[in-house]
């Protein structure tokens, strides 16, 4: 029985209180007090659990995978040899896509943008972010990110869940397990996706709960009226109705609970009234009317269309107030594989502005301390062309050996740039940081170790990180 | 104490990880998974000392506190004291292994017990009782009739009791009226759609592709094929033989080898650029995962990349078994550009279909006769001519006039009309490129030819040819667009720089295997010509190969023709002149080779779409012939070009130049063959396919994939099945039916017993065997052992009979106790191992969502057919377009399935993505869930509909209609406390609506059924309200 808490499909034991927390999005902290029960006296003499920096991650998937040398990681010699074949000695035959595997000549292509040492720190950014060169000094900017996938879904289904095949659970997901829910009327992982549908399809699996049970299933809130779904009564039925109905179910409810103590019943009773609540918090969160125009105006003009970056990045800091743990958007426009030139400067103007209002709303609000924000794609590009160059015109393949992401607030150094790549861009040469060192990292913030927090499936105790991954200590302030 | 409840458990989760049967991956050379080891000299001491517990280092190890510690503090594994000492015992008692009871060969018989003589109705009591009885309890009491009733109406058929059928029940006091009940539900259609609904989840069916782009897909004819299969209660043996294994039965039918789409229901790849290898890779590991977990509850996922760290499986067994599944013609793409279903596949014709294709066959044959019967009447007529042509001088061929024709002399100009991209935008239009960026070759038959000046000119055997980038083709509009009916030859000059893996030639294509490589092709591959024409590569297409390879830096002659008749046969590549010495390497066209989207129409010589082109290859005298020239022309052609004379002729070539071009009636016979050829494949076209298993005729080679990367092959294995499992029968074959044969052998220690375990889970919430997906060491143990033996033998002895075994389980004294009972008992024994009462478990999703439809009777009735897209699909992730009336209201289990955005009321409700074999739901409440029962259309329209039938039949007897609605949902009579509490409901409501009309204009518009005609708005309004409260119980949602 002591296994019972972390093991996968095991029924808990239906104690009244212990049912109401783990099946709500009660309090509660299922893994997290398993993790350090089970570990009991061991767990205390080997380290004390990690205090916390970070309560809660926001993090701003770019999809499609942003060109790592046209944003941060600055390569003058590109510019350089512009047009020469990529050497052989760089390559060292890593394989490509079967978009360019086949091409007859990889010929390099430089930076068209002006980059530029920002802030106090003089950290690298190009002219296509001017807003997020603004907050430079909050950054800790990861030039050296690497993954192994190099097609979105294995590479999206990567960065999400620490597997490219689809079947694990995504890092909020592990997150609600391990930490549960400080806000009872809301979902602890809430999911927004740009409405900005075009690019590399995003799948519902992405914030799948995999194996862990699906009450940790990512909640998207969408952009239209029902934020959840069927979050609004039928027509017809007011709220005031809703609750006299209610009254009485849970009256029936309850006179059968008193002839059959059956916990589950108690559960059921519990469930409605949370989403009675939920009928109004949902909405508090979406409805932004009470936001003054001086922050509003830090996230750009797209902020009053629902569905917009801008408009999520704003829900996203509303929820962050309210104690949801993990907030996860989704930005898709970032697959240039043609026309670069003229689309990333597109997905950048989408995304600049309301990325570094986002940091500047937090700072101002005091949350930015312990609110980690996470930003990147889930690959890199190459640094050569795929098809030709065309005049200024280009595109860029994936590239998975390195890429930038980059990390503000909830404990990260900021003003700090982490990691070295060749003169190319290609490869790693110093301070790799793997996809699993990445989540590693980030549960480490938030007071976890990536090895205790597990779920046992199939027999395997499972991890978010596999069996790989290591907190990155030069990240951490 | 017993090694396997007791000992074991604790060695394999807290000791294997390191110390198991992994040993390439752990770094200590100390193993604790097999007797031998555990007690092996480990250099002047041991692990363990059977009977002195001093003397063994595992005691002293695991009562460490220092560096010593097992296991080490960093592992995240501890030892409890109990399990300490469990240990200690173990060794004191002189350290004894057991093999692992689910893999020991079934036992022949299992004794029934004694117990429980007066309780027990049938054997399966007589395991729990016994059980109940040494924890020194009792079972519970019965349920009511009428909640028997309804338990076993939804466990069988997946929808609630009708009042009708609770009276006649609860009125027939004879003897027999529960086994009646239970034959007259196993017997309805709704059973079978009930026990295909829990299949589908094993067999993660789906009605589309899964990964990225996740297109429909055409696969519920094999979900139909389940229900059939249920419904004719098809001995399980029988329906999982099929399912593996049904191609290769002796002749076997459509029946059978559509039973086979299970292998191909897993997830399939339509992503640009990946690496196909990696994918075809992956789909094999689905079929051995799902292998494993759905008939031998086994996790093989593990070996995948390492031995297994509990279970004593190895990689060379999951390779092994792979091999198995690898035997087909499948790529690891699917086509992103055409609508061509991933090979092997299946014609599934309608019945009207199948008349037309044997029509139009009668009279291909016809034609084909027609032809034989011109050419050999065609012997007097050809002997004029040959006198005529013979005098004075040998008859001659004269090489036909071509379609096209490209000497690749100088460059010309291209116009603004001709500069395009090949490719089209997503509309359709097309993209004009900077004419002066382009290039033209001249083409005497018809339009020029267009290139770019990346192409260059170099010497040739005649003048200039062209010489090729690799990346950019010479594109000829407006010939060549030929289908697999069509005759034609395409000749040319060649001279390749080095021998390369592949380099494409010429093609008329959308491109490789973006596009299933549909379309025709010659193509390099490591100096082999290689012609193809291809629906689907490679399942679906022609290739023929020359036997000897081309020189580089040699100019060769090269023809292809081709005959139309859909075989490799139609194919032939002469070199030089000459017939070149050639193999079949693939000889099964059966669909389009035109049929694509987004550009790419014309033929084209040097490159292809994400393909290698022929990159520094030159090309010279490009010549297209509107039909298959004759050995004797080719050779003419040949001559013309080389400048050399025409080697002799002879008379069969002259025949057969005489039948292509001079004889009338064989020329007319020859168009009348290519005619009938094009309507049958026009209809054979319109037919749907489905992916399906045909085994290859030679196995390809499989490997030991290290770390299971798809590009590491390391050491070679054959078919084989694991090895700590029964050797593989000696007679029956390497192939997937032997495999079907080791599996459902009458002794298999795992086949019946996982799947008595699924069904008992099916029925009671919980298997005897809680981790029915996993037998292994890491495994709960079963509650019941001998029960489930027992069970499994006799599932094994009477035929595999499903239903039977249902019977047996739903009319057992367990299955009919009470799950209500007081605190003490419920906190004696909170997960029920001792069954000591019914399990009242929660409504899936399909049972809640039918059973809203049904009680309403909006349900539609109807079995089979395509999937259909009720209200929720709008709301999916990917929103999908909503059908319109009865599509509505079908059974949940037609729902059309999208694996990435699945319905979005079904997965509330804790159904499975089906991404793959689950066997298993878990069951949670969510506070989601209380939107959609209360909110969703699909709901309150049912409630709605309801209402006005209630109204109608009981006017303002608020009573009755609350009687009946709570009867209904709950299948028992309201209290009278509870009657009082749904009247108020009602008249609560109805005061409220009577305040505001349009509300209830409103609520008793929901959805797309017909409003009734109603007299009384407000009241039904507020019915409305109540059948929705009322459906949205706890009670309701329930079993019990």
């Amino acid at each position: 029985m002591t296994r019972q808490l972390c093991t996968g499909f095991d029924r808990p034991s239906p104690g009244r209180r212990d049912l109401l927390s783990r099946f709500g999005y009660g309090l509660g902290a299922a893994a997290l007090g398993s993790m350090l029960n089970k570990a009991d006296a061991k767990a205390s003499s080997t380290g004390t659990p990690k205090t916390a920096t970070a309560k809660r991650v926001i993090f701003l998937f770019q999809s499609g995978a942003p060109s790592q040398m046209d944003l941060f990681d600055h390569k003058p010699l590109l510019n350089k040899l512009h047009g020469e074949e990529l050497p052989a000695s760089v390559r060292m035959g890593q394989r490509l896509t079967g978009m360019s595997a086949n091409q007859s000549s990889l010929p390099m292509v430089g930076s068209p943008f002006k980059f530029e040492r920002r802030g106090d720190s003089g950290t690298w950014v190009s002219e296509l972010l001017p807003h997020t060169a603004a907050v430079a000094d909050d950054l800790c900017v990861i030039n050296s990110v690497h993954t192994e996938a190099i097609n979105h879904g294995p590479g999206v289904t990567m960065m999400q869940t620490g597997s490219q095949f689809p079947g694990r659970p995504s890092m909020g997901s592990w997150l609600w397990y391990g930490l549960g829910s400080e806000n009872e009327n809301l979902p602890a992982f809430v999911v927004m996706v740009s409405t900005a549908r075009g690019g590399q399809p995003l799948v519902s699996r992405l914030w799948g709960s995999g194996f862990l049970p699906g009450r940790y299933d990512g909640v998207r809130l969408r952009p239209a009226e029902d934020a959840v779904l069927y979050l609004n009564n039928p027509a017809g039925v007011g709220r005031d109705d809703r609750r006299l109905s209610l009254d009485r179910m849970q009256e029936l409810n309850r006179l059968r609970l008193d002839e059959t103590a059956d916990p589950t019943l108690e559960t059921h009773i519990a469930q409605y009234e949370m989403a009675f609540r939920m009928q109004s918090s949902v909405p508090e969160v979406t409805d932004i009317s009470d936001e003054p125009a001086s922050v509003l105006n830090l996230y750009g003009e797209d902020v009053h269309t629902p569905g917009t970056f801008a408009a999520n990045c704003l829900r996203a800091r509303r929820l962050a107030q309210r104690g949801v743990r993990f907030i996860q958007l989704y930005q898709p426009g970032w697959d240039h594989h043609s026309d670069l030139p003229s689309s990333i400067r597109h997905a950048a103007r989408k995304t600049d502005e309301a990325t570094a209002g986002l940091i500047t709303d937090l700072k101002n609000q005091g949350m930015l301390d312990d609110t980690l924000v996470v930003w990147g794609g889930e690959f890199g590009r190459t640094s050569y062309s795929q098809g030709k160059i065309e005049g200024g015109n280009f595109g860029r393949d994936h590239h998975p050996r390195c890429f930038t992401m980059w990390m503000a607030g909830g404990g990260v150094k900021g003003g700090h740039t982490h990691g070295l790549t060749d003169d190319f861009s290609y490869n790693v040469v110093d301070g790799g940081v793997h996809v699993h060192d990445m989540h590693a990292t980030i549960l480490h913030l938030l007071g976890i170790d990536h090895e205790r927090l597990t779920f046992k499936y199939q027999g395997r105790h499972f991890r978010l990180t596999d069996v790989h991954g290591h907190v990155v200590e030069d990240l951490l302030a | 104490m017993s090694f396997s409840r007791d000992v074991r458990p604790i060695l394999s989760d807290r000791c294997f990880h390191c110390h198991g049967p992994d040993a390439t991956n752990q770094d200590s050379d100390f193993r604790l998974d097999t007797r031998d080891h555990a007690v092996a000299d480990l250099g002047g001491y041991f692990g363990v000392v059977p009977g002195d517990v001093l003397a063994s280092e595992l005691h002293a190890r695991i009562h460490a506190d220092d560096w010593s510690q097992m296991p080490p503090a960093d592992s995240n594994r501890v030892l409890s004291q109990a399990e300490k000492d469990i240990l200690d015992r173990w060794i004191e008692e002189g350290a004894g292994y057991e093999d692992h009871w689910a893999f020991e060969a079934l036992p022949k018989s299992i004794s029934v017990p004694e117990a429980g003589r007066l309780w027990a109705r049938n054997p399966v009591d007589r395991f729990v009782y016994r059980k109940i009885a040494d924890a020194g309890v009792g079972p519970n009491r019965e349920m009511s009739r009428s909640k028997w009733l309804r338990r076993v109406t939804f466990d069988l058929t997946g929808l609630p009791p009708t009042l009708d059928e609770l009276d006649d029940f609860n009125a027939d006091q004879s003897v027999g009226a529960f086994e009646r009940a239970v034959d007259r539900l196993l017997s309805t259609d709704a059973c079978a759609e009930r026990l295909t609904s829990e299949w589908l989840d094993v067999a993660r069916y789906s009605d589309s592709y899964g990964y990225q782009r996740d297109d429909e897909r055409f696969v519920w004819p094999y979900r139909d094929w389940v229900i059939d299969a249920f419904r004719r209660n098809m001995p399980y043996d029988r329906f999982v033989t099929w399912q593996i294994a049904g191609d290769l039965l002796p002749d076997a039918g459509e029946e059978q080898k559509l039973a086979t789409a299970f292998n191909r229901l897993h997830s399939h790849k339509k992503e640009g650029g990946v690496a196909v290898e990696e994918f075809r890779v992956e789909y094999m590991a689905d079929r051995v995962h799902t292998f494993g977990t759905a008939f031998m509850g086994i996790t093989l996922e593990c070996t995948r990349c390492h031995d297994h760290k509990y279970d004593p499986v190895t990689m060379r067994d999951y390779y092994s078994l792979g091999a198995f599944f690898q035997n087909i013609d499948e790529r690891g793409l699917i086509s992103y550009f055409t609508d061509a279903t991933p090979t092997p596949s299946m014609p599934l014709p309608s019945a009207a279909q199948k008349t037309r294709l044997a029509d139009a066959a009668d009279d291909v044959a016809a034609a084909e006769r027609a032809y034989s019967n011109s050419v050999e009447s065609a012997g007097s007529a050809f002997r004029d001519w040959h006198a005529t042509e013979g005098t004075g001088r040998a008859p001659q061929i004269v090489p036909s006039t071509p379609v096209a024709a490209l000497d690749f002399e100088t460059f010309g100009p291209v116009t603004t009309d001709e500069a395009f991209e090949e490719k089209h935008k997503y509309d359709g239009s097309r993209i004009p490129k900077p004419a002066d960026s382009m290039r033209s070759f001249a083409n005497p038959y018809g339009q020029r030819a267009l290139t770019t000046p990346a192409n260059t000119l170099v010497d040739g055997p005649s003048g200039k040819a062209v010489r090729l980038s690799g990346d950019d083709a010479v594109v000829l509009p407006g010939v060549g667009h030929y289908g697999r009916h069509d005759r034609f030859t395409i000749s040319l000059w060649l001279r390749a720089e080095e021998v390369a893996d592949r380099s494409v030639i010429y093609r008329r294509s959308r491109g490789w295997d973006d596009a299933g490589s549909i379309g025709y092709e010659l193509t390099l591959e490591e100096g082999r010509l290689s012609a193809k024409m291809v629906h689907f590569w490679p399942g679906d297409a022609l290739c023929v190969e020359t036997v000897g390879t081309l020189e580089p830096d040699r100019w060769t002659h090269v023809t292809v023709t081709y005959e139309g008749s859909s075989t490799a046969a139609g194919f032939k590549i002469y070199r030089d002149g000459r017939p070149a010495e050639t193999a079949v390497v693939r000889d099964n066209l059966t669909r389009t080779i035109t049929d694509w989207r987004l550009g790419y129409e014309d033929l084209a010589i040097g490159a292809r779409f994400r393909d290698r082109g022929f990159k520094n290859g030159a090309v010279d005298e490009f010549r297209v012939f509107d039909r298959a020239l004759t050995a004797g022309e080719v050779a003419a052609v040949f001559a013309e070009s080389d400048g050399s004379a025409l080697s002799a002729v002879d008379e069969q070539d002259l025949f057969e130049h005489f039948l292509a071009t001079l004889y009338e009636p064989s020329i007319t016979a020859a168009d009348a063959l290519t005619d009938a050829r094009r309507r049958y494949n026009e209809i054979y076209d319109e037919v749907p396919a489905i992916a399906v298993m045909r085994e290859t005729e030679e196995p390809k080679p499989a490997y030991i994939l290290a770390r299971g990367a798809y590009d590491q092959p390391t050491t070679e294995v054959t078919a084989d099945t694991p090895e700590f499992l029964p050797a593989f029968p000696a007679d029956a074959p390497r192939n997937r039916l032997g495999l079907a044969r080791w599996l459902t052998d009458p002794d298999h220690p795992l086949f019946a017993r996982v799947t008595v375990n699924r069904y008992w889970q099916m029925l009671f919430g919980r298997g005897l065997v809680p981790t029915s997906e996993d037998f292994g060491y890491q495994s709960t143990p079963p509650t019941h052992p001998d029960l489930l033996d027992w069970l499994a033998r006799d599932f094994v002895d009477h035929g595999y009979d499903v239903k039977r075994l249902l019977r047996g389980m739903v009319l057992s004294a367990t299955y009919r106790q009470s799950a209500d009972v007081g605190t003490v008992a419920r906190d004696r024994d909170p997960e029920n191992i001792l069954l000591a009462r019914g399990s009242g478990s929660r409504l899936s999703a399909e049972m809640i969502r039918d059973s809203a439809l049904a009680v309403s009777g909006l349900l539609v009735g109807r079995v089979g057919g395509p999937p259909v897209k009720p209200y929720d699909l709008k709301h999916g992730y990917t929103p999908l377009n909503v059908d319109e009336g009865e599509k509505l209201y079908r059974r949940s289990l037609y729902t059309f399935w999208k694996r990435t955005s699945p319905a979005p009321v079904m997965v509330t409700m804790n159904a499975v993505k089906r991404e793959v074999c689950r066997v298993r739901r878990e069951t949670t409440q969510s506070p989601l869930q209380a939107l959609v029962l209360l909110n969703g259309p699909q709901f309150v329209e049912s409630g709605r509909v309801y209402a006005a039938d209630l109204v109608d039949r009981f006017g303002p007897d608020i009573d009755a209609i609350a009687f009946e609605v709570f009867r209904r949902f709950t299948s028992r009579e309201p209290s009278a406390a509870e009657l009082q509490i749904l009247t108020r409901l009602v008249e609560e409501q109805a005061l409220r609506f009577r305040d505001d009309p349009s509300s209830a204009r409103a609520i008793l518009t929901v959805g797309n059924a017909a409003e009734a005609d109603i007299r009384d708005r407000a009241m039904t309004a507020a019915v409305a309200v109540l059948v929705s409260s009322v459906m949205n119980l706890h009670e309701s949602l329930r079993t019990q």
